[in-house]
């Protein structure tokens, strides 16, 4: 597979600090935000970071003093980040009923799976979002779960049986599901911790011998273009929220701040593009889209894998306005306005994998085993059998 | 809300030893009919904690369980029994009500049939 390398330098989020349209102002920035298993991080002598203050201005801190925000040895895996309830759950409420329209193709190795199970099963969905697998398959019954209540309520409304609830903290019994599926759920938690509590609390709910089929995101996009319509985000966010234990190599990092020109859309894996933005000239120069060799993933300019990435929506007018949830997310700029395709634009955090990076958060565990994996239209699968 | 969801739940607040099963408080029960699955109801049987099941089927309003689990071999001679399994199992609703922590009181609210099972930042 080619990936496209970038070599024009950093990408930063481009963030609407005040609240306008102006290009002027950039910022990097952290969000204040809690994080698991980093009581290992150290912040760098001269390296300063910067955190969001209520008044959305950035706001420089120096090194040494052990901030409030990065107190993290007493936080809770389980507790959600801030960067997840404005850039997932936020705006999977503000779209629910478009992102629901969008989501009818069943992917054919997710409803194999669902009919390779016994007639009977009982199959839990944690994170079954407009519920597009409950009821696939007649024999089974399904219990659906999403973080979402408008998500839910959809589902509810057709009839399913679900519940309100958080995918890192499964409100189940242990062992009394035969099977579990976690379907494009696991990218958009924010740290490994967190996914990998996820993990467990699938393996948890179901049965000795029960079968859990995970799909995520992959770094490895096989639509590259994709890839120029997400905004990367920095390597500093990086550093802090994923910390030493990851596997990535580290460098110094300064930045080049450059405009991401707006050539975007909704960058979802399951449904046929209606329009792909040609590049502009522009946006070809500064970004240097010429693989390099068969080898190259998509990395930055320190051989960093750039796996954080805000993935846009675009809403339409109209459906914003029904939502209303949209005035609200403009006015705390968590959305911004795009007049030339008469959309609310929000951005969703993903983390997306790379290739044995779900081999790797599973390896540890003591009462799985992995019986399958494969890579499928642009995501990492795995199957693991619970076996203690 | 189904009691056979409600045979699953437990409360995952922090600290608790033992958050099932939750209790039930009931505002508005529903009842919607569906189609028997015996593959589905036999599957199920072994995993129903009978005792939760019995008694929440008593707060739904439903009085036709046996208070005793019958041996599972009942479900296939028993079509009386495999009938008010299956209805007392997926035809009650919980429209609209309650579940209770066992150990801390603390209600996860039911509106419209669906579980609101998230805690507060101060649980977890």
């Amino acid at each position: 597979m080619v990936f496209i390398s970038l070599r024009a330098g950093r990408y930063i989020h481009r963030f609407w600090g005040k609240c306008t349209l102006s290009l002027d102002s950039f910022c990097v920035f952290v969000y204040p935000v809690t994080f698991s298993s980093m009581m290992e991080i150290k912040v760098k002598d001269g390296s300063s970071l910067c955190t969001l203050v209520p008044d959305g201005e950035p706001h420089i801190m120096q090194s040494g003093s052990v901030s409030e925000d990065l107190r993290c040895s007493s936080i809770s895996v389980k507790s959600t980040p801030e960067i997840e309830k404005k850039y997932v759950h936020r705006v999977y409420d503000a779209i629910a009923p478009h992102f629901s329209s969008t989501r009818f193709a069943k992917w054919p190795k997710v409803a194999a799976f669902l009919e390779s199970l016994p007639t009977g099963s009982l199959i839990l969905d944690a994170g079954c979002g407009n519920g597009k697998y409950l009821g696939l398959t007649p024999s089974c019954y399904f219990i659906g779960c999403d973080i979402s209540a408008p998500l839910i309520k959809i589902c509810a409304d057709k009839g399913h049986e679900v519940l309100v609830a958080d995918a890192v903290n499964l409100p189940y019994r242990t062992n009394f599901g035969d099977a579990a599926i976690s379907i494009a759920v696991l990218h958009h938690l924010s740290t490994e911790g967190r996914r990998k509590k996820a993990i467990e609390e699938l393996v948890r709910v179901v049965k000795k011998g029960g079968l859990v089929l995970m799909t995520v995101w992959a770094v490895e996009q096989e639509d590259k273009s994709l890839l120029t319509k997400w905004t990367p985000l920095t390597e500093k966010y990086v550093e802090e929220w994923i910390g030493p234990g990851s596997p990535r190599v580290r460098g110094p990092s300064p930045f080049t701040l450059e405009s991401i020109p707006e050539t975007e859309e909704n960058g979802s894996q399951a449904h046929a593009k209606d329009s792909n933005d040609s590049l502009t000239e522009n946006m070809q120069q500064s970004m240097c889209l010429t693989p390099q060799n068969a080898d190259d993933v998509f990395v930055s300019k320190h051989g960093m894998s750039q796996q954080e990435y805000f993935v846009p929506w675009h809403l339409p007018y109209h459906r914003a306005e029904v939502s209303g949830a949209s005035s609200g997310a403009l006015a705390n700029c968590l959305a911004r306005k795009d007049d030339k395709k008469g959309a609310v634009v929000y951005d969703r955090y993903y983390h997306v994998f790379g290739e044995g990076e779900l081999e790797r958060l599973v390896s540890g565990m003591d009462n799985a085993v992995i019986v399958d994996k494969f890579y499928d239209k642009s995501n990492w699968c795995i199957i693991l059998e619970k076996t203690l | 809300m189904r009691l056979l969801t409600h045979n699953m739940l437990s409360s995952n607040i922090k600290g608790v030893t033992n958050g099932f099963p939750l209790r039930i408080e009931v505002e508005k029960v529903v009842e919607k009919q569906v189609e028997i699955n015996h593959d589905f109801l036999m599957n199920i049987f072994p995993k129903i904690d009978w005792k939760a099941f019995f008694d929440a089927s008593r707060v739904m309003g439903y009085v036709e369980l046996p208070e005793e689990a019958p041996e599972p071999s009942v479900l296939e001679s028993d079509l009386e029994f495999l009938r008010k399994f299956h209805h007392a199992l997926l035809e009650l609703h919980l429209e609209e009500g309650a579940l209770v922590c066992p150990e801390t009181g603390r209600k996860f609210p039911v509106n419209k049939g669906i579980p609101n099972m998230l805690l507060h930042e101060d649980e977890v």
